[in-house]
C-alpha cells in the first residue's frame, strides 16, 4: 500500500510495516511546496488513524519526536506563508478598493458638513456646496478676498457673515485643503474601480456598472463566491436585515438588494420593481459565472436583458389594483 | 500575591482582584489579544476571556476537557488564534494542528505560530480533511468552532480519520448558523441527534450544555466516538 505523507513517500504491507520509503530532503521550501501539492490529492492517502510521526522516525526521516515537530511546524509555517501570500487575487483588491472608497465617503461627508457649518458663520449666503464650497475656501479663504470678476462677489461684499481673522482663515483653509484631496482620492479609487473591473469582471461590469459590480464582489467576499450564489441570493444581497426579519417573522420578502441602485430596477415603476429586480439578477448572476470561469465578454447579455424588462413593462402596463389595497394593509399591520 | 488555584492540567484560576480562568503563558511577557499578563512568583499567567472563547466558556461549564501537557490537539476554525494560544499554553509540550480556511485570520494566525513551536498552522476547508490528512497524526481531542450548516457532518470526518479511539471531540455549535429562523433548543436536539445517529460508529455524547451567559445560542458538546 502506498501512503503519501508530508515527508515523502511509504510503502506499507497489510499490517503497516513499512517496506520501503522515498524521503524528501529537510529542506523546508521544497517540504512546503510538497505538502501544498498533495492538498488536491484522492489517493494514497494516509488510513484512518495512521501515525506519521512514528512513521517518520521508523523511516529515519526525524530522529526524535522532537525533531519530528520542528519539521512539521517550519513546514507548515512556510506552506501557510505561500497560500497567504497568493489569496490576494484582482477580485480581493477591488473589495480593499470598495471599502476605502466607502470609508472615504463617510469620512468627506462627516467633514464636509463640519466646513460648510464652519464657513457658514462667515459666508452664509455662498450657497455652494460640496467640492465647490472647498475650492471656493481654498482660492479665496475670507470673503474679502473674492475678485470683482466672481459671480459671487457682490453677495460676498453684502454678506451678514461675521469677519475672518487671519489665524482662523488659514485654519479654515488648509481644512478645505484637506477635504478637498479627499474629494480628489476618491475620484482616483473610483477610476481604479472601473479599470480593474473591466479586466476582472467585464460583463459584470457592463450589466451592472463598476460601482455596484464591485460592490457585489464586495458583498458577497469574491467574485467566485458571487458566481456561485444562485441568482435569487444576488438579488438580496444587501438586504440581509430584510431577508432574515422575513425568514424569521411574518415581515414581507425583500424585493432587492443592493441591486436597487441599479438605473433598471430603481426607475421601474413599484409593482414591478420586484419582477425587474429578479431579471437584472438572473443576469448579474449569468454574467458573473461568465467571468469567473471563462471571462469572455458577451454583449448580447444585456440586450437580452432589456428585452426582458421591455417584456415586462408591456405584459404589465398597469398597477395590479385589488392587490395594492391587501398589501398597504398588511405592510402598515406589519410595521407595529 | 495572587492567588492561585488549579482547576485541571494546564487551566488555573487566578483571584486578583476578582477570579479570572487563566492559562501559563507559554511565551512570557507577551499577550496575544489584549489579555491581561498576570505574574505570580516565577510563573507568568495570561487570563482566559469565557466570553471570547468558547473552550474557555466550556471549561467555566464544567466540561471536563482532559487536556495533558504532551496532549495532540485538532482544532478547526482557529480563526486568528484567541483560543488557539491558550490550547498551545495548555499542551506545552504537545501539538495544535490548527485548521482555517479564511487567509485574512491565517494571516493572524501565522503571526502567533511563528512565536509558539507547538502550533502548526493549516489553512484548508475542516469539511475536506483529505486535504491534510497527510500532515495530521492521530489526536487527543478535535475541538470545533467551525460555525456551518453541516458542522456535525465535518465533527464525524474528522473524527473517523484524526481521533483516537480513547480521544475526545468538543463541539461549540452555534445554532444561529445551521438555520437562522428555527428555535436554538430545536436544532441543539437535532444536531445532537444527527452526532449521534447519522454516520458509523456514531458520537456517544458525555455532555451537552448551553453557554450561556457567555455565549447566546451556542452548545457545548462533549463526546466521543462509540
Amino acid at each position: 500500500m502506498k501512503i503519501n505523507t508530508w515527508f515523502g513517500t511509504l510503502e506499507t504491507d497489510i499490517v503497516g510495516e513499512i517496506l520501503e520509503s522515498r524521503l524528501l530532503s529537510k529542506d523546508i521550501r521544497k517540504l512546503a511546496l510538497h505538502s501544498l501539492s498533495l492538498r488536491e490529492s484522492r489517493s494514497n492517502l494516509p488510513p484512518e488513524g495512521f501515525d506519521l510521526k512514528a512513521a517518520a522516525i521508523k523511516s529515519g526521516f526525524a530522529e526524535s519526536p522532537a525533531e519530528y515537530y520542528f519539521l512539521l511546524h517550519e513546514v507548515t509555517l512556510e506552506a501557510a506563508k505561500l497560500q497567504v501570500s497568493s489569496a490576494i487575487t484582482p477580485d480581493q483588491r477591488i473589495i480593499q478598493a470598495v471599502e476605502a472608497l466607502d470609508d472615504v465617503n463617510e469620512t468627506t461627508n462627516a467633514l464636509f458638513e463640519r466646513l460648510s457649518e464652519w464657513y457658514g458663520g462667515y459666508f452664509p449666503e455662498s450657497g455652494l456646496g460640496g467640492e465647490d464650497l472647498a475650492l471656493f475656501i481654498v482660492k479665496y479663504g475670507s470673503r474679502e478676498n473674492v475678485s470683482s470678476e466672481d459671480p459671487l462677489y457682490s453677495k460676498a461684499r453684502d454678506s451678514m457673515g461675521a469677519k475672518l481673522e487671519p489665524a482662523d482663515e488659514a485654519l479654515i483653509k488648509d481644512f478645505a485643503g484637506s477635504v478637498l484631496s479627499l474629494y480628489e482620492r476618491r475620484q482616483q479609487i473610483e477610476a481604479y474601480i472601473e479599470n480593474s473591473m473591466e479586466q476582472v469582471a467585464p460583463n459584470l461590469k457592463h450589466i451592472a456598472g463598476p460601482m455596484l459590480g464591485a460592490r457585489l464582489i464586495s458583498l458577497a467576499g469574491s467574485l467566485e463566491k458571487l458566481a456561485e450564489f444562485p441568482s435569487s441570493t444576488i438579488q438580496v444581497i444587501g438586504a440581509s436585515k430584510a431577508l432574515f426579519k422575513h425568514l424569521r417573522a411574518r415581515a414581507p420578502s425583500p424585493k432587492h438588494g443592493i441591486i436597487y441602485s441599479h438605473p433598471l430596477v430603481n426607475t421601474a415603476p413599484w409593482w414591478l420593481r420586484g419582477k425587474v429586480a429578479r431579471a437584472v439578477a438572473s443576469k448579474l448572476s449569468l454574467a458573473a459565472r461568465i467571468d469567473f470561469y471563462s471571462g469572455e465578454k458577451d454583449p448580447s447579455l444585456i440586450e437580452k436583458l432589456e428585452a426582458k424588462v421591455l417584456q415586462i413593462r408591456t405584459l404589465n402596463p398597469r398597477p395590479p389594483q385589488k392587490k395594492q389595497e391587501n398589501g398597504a394593509k398588511l405592510k402598515k399591520r406589519r410595521r407595529k | 500575591m495572587p492567588e492561585v488555584k488549579k482547576l485541571s492540567d494546564g487551566i488555573f484560576e487566578v483571584i486578583k482582584d476578582k477570579k479570572q480562568l487563566a492559562t501559563k503563558n507559554l511565551d512570557p511577557g507577551k499577550a496575544v489579544y489584549g489579555e491581561k499578563l498576570i505574574p505570580v512568583q516565577e510563573t507568568e499567567y495570561r487570563t482566559w476571556d469565557p466570553r471570547r472563547s468558547k473552550l474557555g466558556a466550556m471549561v467555566l461549564k464544567k466540561f471536563n476537557i482532559s487536556l495533558k501537557e504532551n496532549s495532540k490537539v485538532l482544532y478547526l476554525g482557529a480563526a486568528s488564534g484567541t483560543t488557539v494560544s491558550h490550547v498551545s499554553d495548555i499542551v506545552s509540550e504537545g501539538a495544535v494542528y490548527a485548521v482555517e480556511f479564511a487567509p485574512r485570520s491565517m494571516r493572524d494566525l501565522i503571526r502567533l505560530a511563528s512565536r509558539r513551536k507547538n502550533i502548526h498552522p493549516i489553512l484548508a476547508d475542516a469539511g475536506k480533511p483529505d486535504s491534510y490528512s497527510h500532515l495530521v497524526e492521530p489526536v487527543d481531542l478535535i475541538f470545533q468552532d467551525v460555525a456551518q450548516p453541516n458542522q456535525a457532518e465535518i465533527a464525524a470526518r474528522n473524527a473517523i480519520r484524526f481521533l483516537k479511539r480513547d480521544g475526545y471531540l468538543l463541539l461549540s455549535i452555534k445554532a444561529r448558523s445551521i438555520d437562522t429562523a428555527a428555535n436554538p433548543k430545536e436544532v441543539f436536539k437535532a444536531e445532537v441527534k444527527k452526532l449521534e445517529q447519522a454516520f458509523e460508529p456514531g458520537f456517544e455524547i458525555l455532555n451537552a450544555k448551553d453557554l450561556k451567559p457567555y455565549h447566546e445560542d451556542h452548545l457545548g458538546v462533549l463526546a466521543k466516538l462509540r
